[in-house]
């Protein structure tokens, strides 16, 4: 029997209890369907065998990599992640710059600055579908006004520009949550050190290079990180607005995924495929988290 | 604030505590009103289910918002004429594809809120394969069965057994131009050869601008518009009996190059390989074009246009050894295995069946029949002439491959000739990647390990 | 009570200090203000722009919807609430509005009743491993969901959850769960030491104390947490999707993307509008009221430096 009587002992004991129904939850709808996938990867099930799993050890990884439409998909996903990281960071130091300053209505601006994060992305890309229409679209329309273009531009019809219109779209959304994580940090700086700087004669501009981005780092650092992975498995964007089209130059990695489950009822390799991308999304994070162990910032929060 | 004690100098606990208690009531009101509005929404939401307990037996189909418009008249008949049975129609968007992948998901969960399935001649084998439809089999006889085309019952089977009854066909053909072939004295083109000389010729006088217009978008129309030719070239795409996969054959290649020279020599345009049906038919219709390879939903909207008059079908062009290929399409009813109400669903399906119904529907809508003798029906000659002529065209028809992994094997087809359309790959890598990996999805668990040992050992 | 500052830095002063101090010269001052103003105004249009164009949109007659060239500002003539009207006569768009509330409503209380006591144990009490277990959660929030409906799908088909609120009620509070536990966290840790030990003398056990001292001081994290999880739960398209297929059972952004329209060649872009003003309408009010709590909750969960 556990003594129960020891204070500390009796505190472990509640720490479990209060911990546990979170920890099954987390198992249950974290931890069992990967696990699930790595097993169910080993097998056939598709309608070739009539929905029965049937052993085929790694013959679902060899077709992976024999399989374009899966390469094909990854670099659209990476070429996706990697612009719109880039925007959305340049574009929310930018805001966060704008929303440190102050000015009347302050307030208010930063309330509008966090719409785009929080409306429903299903909903938002169906009103992108209509901005970028080819006939009755208001870029269009704009563009036509302005002179820069003649005739329509099919926006989403076109697999370079069906990619930009989603990044349009996608930078929109989620820069507003760059723009906060970079304001928090922001405001943590000292103005000492720019009052001192300043006093020095450096410009505003070398005061942003020399101050600002090196204590700006962790905060960088952490939105990139967490826009990654969200970037990485992005679904309901690419699915509502080009349904990965045209031509799949905007299909990512999860519409595959969601096609080769939902579509071809394909569940061994739809499993090899979630697997992959799971790996994949491992070793980045891991390669990050080194990184920012590296440069001392502490990701945990562990205040400890 | 002057009254309140600072938590931090509080030195009595017990007041600090009673303080902490006092925010909680004041505070911990917000949990318990945003419970009392979950618990008065599910009571809501439970309460405004339909309840259906005594009323008639509810049928649910999920069909496309047009077509759901179109029939409503038709099962607003069919629920007056049967007190017992309610027919609903839960509108779908109007992609066929999605409306595939709305009823998989339905289907794949469990519960599917579906008893009937309108189907597409192509979902059936996954479907029946997935085991998610009633066998019809022992519900018809054969000999009603042959007053449907041939291609129209087939399609509906898989293994054998019948899984869908047919309601509307649907085939592909060749439109022409009756006035510029006269004008040049042509005749109808029955090879490829002769339509590509007859279009250069034309173009050359600058009577047209365009000789062949297609479906080169990368969908489900391009795949259907390729067995066509492929057909005509003799080749095949996967043996449904077999399952070989022929795409990499010599036929199958010649075919991509010539639909890839129609764009290189201008007889189609650049912008083809951007076309689904309706852009085909307006450039069709704007009277630039000499052919056009289109459904025959065209022919009746065609007639009110600038080339009304002018243009005629026929069936597709094809190599001078080999036969014509017609791509067969349709709609047509099933039951979904899952339904409680197998009888009722099928007493639906008994009246979307009756001669006069779908003559009916053909006569409202212009759509192509599925019965045989409707084709020659005078009240629906009188209204669509053309449909004699069709018939001679799907009997010819050819079922796109019914094989259970269709879906996949159709989007694999669509990526690689897109590529070879466009040019990013060479007709000969296109078709072989394409044969590479449809061969991959066919081939059953024990061939690919298999393969696998043999690639390992290599 | 300053604990509803979980990212509150011992350099925190800038936001209260007057900004128009920096500057040498006064020249530089306009310069910069235009400058600013511009930025300003810029960072609005880029915001709104999208929105209020769909809300434009929707009240636009079909004709004036599509028409070349585009109409900006529809006359009185342009203007109709058909959109509206059709969204719910034609469609169950009420049931989907309840679905929504209902879900995230629930899903939100749920993750904040498992989440605020896990949060607790890994702030105070002696868990051997807490450490390795944060570092679990930490890496769940980067997760993806998306790679989990596979696994999910099955489990929801063995328990029979199909087409039921709860398949999609389990996963939400799960996924709401670790950003719930890290920045819960967080603030219990800010909570002064002594408090615990005063309640513990005057005899309160550990979940008594949780329950009468600890939960009413961190209520405005538990808001903060539970705003973030209620957008979410509202938000999510690919569960809704997958594991609900019954039309009355359907949430707003499943339902808004399956609207279909009458033609084929016609997309229903009036009714498309119509819905994502409904949609998103709930979700303005609440960035509206609770655009602070917003970011701090963003900032609490993300930023630790």
């Amino acid at each position: 029997m556990m003594n129960l009587e020891s204070p500390r002992q009796r505190e472990r004991v509640t720490g479990w209890l209060l911990l546990v129904p979170a920890l099954v939850l987390l198992v249950a709808v974290f931890a069992y369907p990967i696990g699930r996938a790595f097993w169910l990867s080993l097998f056939t099930e598709n309608l070739g065998t009539q929905l029965e799993p049937v052993f085929s050890g790694l013959a679902n990884y060899g077709r992976l990599i024999g399989d374009g439409r899966f390469w094909q998909s990854l670099w659209n996903t990476t070429v996706f992640t990697t612009v719109c990281l880039a925007l959305e960071l340049v574009l929310g130091m930018g805001i966060a710059l704008v929303l440190n300053q102050a000015f009347f209505g302050r307030g208010a601006v930063r309330t509008i600055a966090l719409l785009p994060w929080a409306l429903p992305t299903a909903v938002m890309a169906l009103a992108w579908r209509w901005i970028f229409n080819d006939q009755y679209g208001v870029v269009n329309d704009i563009l036509r006004r302005l002179s820069l273009i003649g005739t329509d531009i099919t926006w989403l019809g076109d697999p370079t520009r069906a990619m930009m219109a989603l990044i349009v779209a996608d930078v929109w959304k989620t820069t507003p949550f760059i723009a906060v994580i970079l304001l928090a940090g922001l405001q943590s700086i000292s103005r000492d050190l720019y009052e001192a700087h300043s006093l020095e004669g450096a410009s505003p501009l070398q005061s942003f290079w020399a101050i600002t981005l090196p204590l700006l780092t962790p905060q960088i650092m952490i939105a990139l990180l967490f826009r990654f992975a969200q970037s990485f498995g992005i679904f309901d964007l690419p699915r509502v607005m080009t349904g990965g089209g045209p031509a799949g130059a905007t299909e990512m990695v999860s519409l595959y995924i969601y096609d080769t489950v939902m579509r071809y009822l394909d569940f061994g390799y739809g499993s090899a495929l979630v697997v992959v991308t799971f790996l994949l999304l491992v070793v980045v994070v891991a390669i990050a988290a080194i990184i920012l162990t590296r440069a001392g910032i502490d990701v945990a929060g562990d205040n400890r | 604030m002057k009254h309140d004690p600072d938590p931090a100098d509080a030195n009595s606990f017990q007041s600090f505590v009673r303080r902490a208690n006092q925010i909680r009531l004041r505070r911990l009101k917000l949990p318990y009103l945003l419970g009392f509005v979950a618990a008065l929404l599910l009571t809501l939401v439970s309460l405004s289910r339909p309840a259906l307990t005594q009323e008639p037996v509810n049928l649910q189909i999920f069909l496309r918002a047009l077509e759901a418009t179109q029939m409503a008249p038709f099962a607003a008949d069919f629920n007056a004429a049967n007190p017992d049975i309610h027919l609903e129609m839960v509108e779908a968007p109007n992609t066929t594809t999605l409306v595939e992948d709305l009823y998989t998901s339905a289907f794949l969960l469990g519960d599917s809120p579906y008893d009937l399935v309108f189907m597409d001649i192509v979902w059936v084998p996954k479907f029946a394969a997935a085991g998610w439809l009633l066998p019809l089999g022992d519900r018809i006889t054969e000999a009603k069965l042959n007053d449907y085309m041939d291609k129209d019952v087939d399609g509906g089977r898989y293994n054998g057994e019948l899984y869908r009854m047919p309601f509307r066909s649907d085939v592909g053909m060749l439109y022409y131009r009756t006035d510029l072939l006269e004008q040049g004295g042509f005749a109808p083109p029955d090879t490829f050869e002769e339509m590509v000389e007859i279009s250069q010729a034309l173009q050359g006088t600058g009577d047209a601008d365009w000789g062949y217009l297609w479906q080169g978008l990368q969908y489900e129309g391009l795949s259907a518009m390729f067995v066509e030719i492929l057909e005509g070239f003799g080749g095949y795409w996967v043996n449904p009996d077999t399952l070989e996969v022929g795409l990499d054959r010599p036929e199958a290649i010649a075919a991509v190059e010539f639909l890839r020279n129609t764009i290189e020599s201008g007889i189609s345009p650049p912008g083809v390989v951007t076309y689904a049906e309706e852009e085909a038919r307006r450039l069709f219709q704007s009277g630039e074009a000499i052919f056009m390879r289109n459904w025959p939903y065209v022919y009746s909207l065609a007639q009110e246009s600038g080339i009304q008059g002018k243009y005629a079908i026929k069936p597709m062009v094809h190599q001078p050894n080999e036969d014509s290929g017609a791509c067969q399409g349709g709609w047509g009813f099933g039951i979904a295995k899952t339904t409680p109400h197998p009888d009722e669903a099928w007493r639906v399906i008994e009246y979307f069946s009756q001669p006069e119904v779908q003559k009916q529907f053909v006569l409202e809508t212009g759509y192509v029949p599925s019965r045989r003798s409707l084709f020659t029906d005078p009240d629906i000659v009188a209204t669509y002439s053309f449909m004699p002529d069709l018939l001679n065209i799907i009997e010819q028809a050819v079922l796109r491959p019914p094989i259970a992994q269709y879906a996949q094997a159709s989007d694999i087809l669509q990526r690689y000739l897109s590529a070879a359309l466009t040019g990013n790959m060479s007709a000969e890598a296109a078709m072989n990647a394409a044969a590479r990996e449809t061969r991959r999805l066919v081939e059953t668990p024990e061939s690919a390990a298999a393969q696998l040992e043999v690639q390992g050992a290599a | 009570m300053a604990i509803a500052q979980p990212q509150s830095q011992p350099h925190d002063t800038r936001e209260k200090s007057t900004p128009s101090k920096p500057g040498p010269s006064k020249q530089p001052i306009n310069i910069r203000a235009i400058v600013l103003w511009v930025a300003v105004v810029l960072t609005v249009v880029f915001c709104l722009a999208p929105v209020f164009w769909q809300l434009l949109t929707s009240f636009k007659t079909n004709d004036a919807i599509a028409s070349v060239p585009t109409v900006y500002f529809p006359s009185p003539d342009q203007l109709t609430l058909s959109h509206y009207t059709e969204l719910f006569a034609r469609r169950p768009f009420l049931f989907y509005i309840l679905n929504s509330t209902f879900v995230a409503i629930v899903s939100t209380l749920l993750c904040l009743a498992l989440g605020a006591p896990a949060a607790y144990a890994l702030a105070r009490l002696p868990i051997k491993g807490g450490g390795i277990l944060l570092l679990v959660v930490l890496f769940v929030t980067l997760f993806p969901y998306v790679l989990l409906f596979l696994g999910l799908l099955e489990v929801v088909r063995a328990v029979g959850l199909a087409n039921n609120y709860l398949a999609l009620i389990v996963p939400y509070t799960a996924i709401n769960l670790p950003l719930t536990i890290l920045v819960m966290r967080s603030f219990f840790q800010q909570l002064p030491k002594d408090l615990e030990d005063s309640a513990k003398m005057d005899g309160y056990n550990t979940l008594q104390m949780l329950w009468y001292v600890l939960l009413p001081m961190t209520l405005p994290a538990l808001v903060t947490t539970g705003i973030l999880a209620f957008i979410f739960s509202w938000n999510e398209f690919i569960f809704a999707l997958t594991f609900i297929t019954r039309d009355v059972m359907r949430t707003i952004p499943v339902g808004t993307a399956q609207l279909g329209s009458a033609s084929v060649f016609e997309i229903p872009y009036g009714p498309y509008a119509a819905a994502t003003v409904v949609g998103t309408l709930p979700l303005v009010a609440l960035v509206l009221i609770f655009q602070r709590r917003i970011v701090q909750g963003l900032t609490a969960g993300a930023v630790k430096g």
